[in-house]
């Protein structure tokens, strides 16, 4: 089973103000607003991490079937190597693992339960207007679809 | 607070967050947020955020979880309500 989930930077600027006060305890961990606090561009760490999140619970949803609201108990662990960045989240004793792409214009997270699948997953990334005609019947494994970019998930 | 007057309170909220559509003219008890008003997930933190404010309470994570649709929203408002 594999989760993805694209943030439109640009539309993520405009639709959330996660400065406003008490936004991001409601969302992250201590570690998590630690990153944020730390990091060199705040807004790239919020919308990485929210990503992270989004693609694990996209997964964890369709496991154990429980529909939530509860973003600061998904807990992201970050690794930085060379250029990319994997990590991990963790929803009380479960783990998924996951590869974030940061570009100019979104951030990119593709999640999964088994490692060694990370590698294997591929991944088709639309941007408006050139999105693939029905792109429902494609049956990828994990649509996510935010502002002008589409990304669709195979394994 | 009835039913209806939390609806009344919380619907210009869940307008600024919510595109326009038909569900959300007809917003009622049913309607969830995501599915049925497409509103985008992290603005449910601002929603939450903006009932904390307008109703005086402090809506703990737990009880978030379950704010998912109106009528989850008005039982959480309602027990925060009654604790204060």
């Amino acid at each position: 089973m594999i989760g993805n989930d694209v943030v439109d930077l640009d539309l993520a600027k405009v639709q959330s103000n996660w400065r406003r006060k008490g936004y991001l305890d409601k969302i992250f961990t201590q570690a998590e607003q630690i990153l944020i606090a730390t990091a060199d561009c705040a807004d790239e760490m919020v919308w990485i991490l929210w990503s992270m999140k989004e693609a694990a619970y996209k997964i964890d949803n369709r496991i154990t079937g429980i529909r939530n609201f509860a973003p600061a108990s998904l807990a992201c662990s970050l690794a930085f190597s060379n250029d990319e960045l994997n990590g991990s989240v963790s929803i009380q004793d479960r783990v998924y693992f996951t590869k974030t792409s940061v570009l100019p214009n979104y951030v990119h997270t593709i999640a999964t339960a088994v490692y060694n699948q990370l590698s294997e997953i591929s991944i088709e990334i639309y941007s408006q207007p050139n999105y693939p005609i029905d792109y429902k019947s494609l049956n990828a494994g994990c649509v996510s679809h935010h502002g002008r970019y589409l990304a669709l998930v195979y394994c | 607070m009835s039913n209806e007057e939390i609806i009344h309170k919380l619907k210009p909220i869940i307008t600024t967050y919510a595109p326009a559509s038909a569900a959300l003219e007809n917003l009622n008890e049913e309607s969830d947020f995501i599915k049925d008003l497409n509103i985008n997930s992290a603005n449910l933190v601002d929603i939450i955020l903006d009932v904390e404010e307008a109703f005086g309470i402090t809506i703990d994570n737990t009880s978030m979880e379950k704010m998912l649709t109106v009528k989850a929203s008005i039982e959480v408002i309602k027990e925060k309500l009654s604790e204060k």
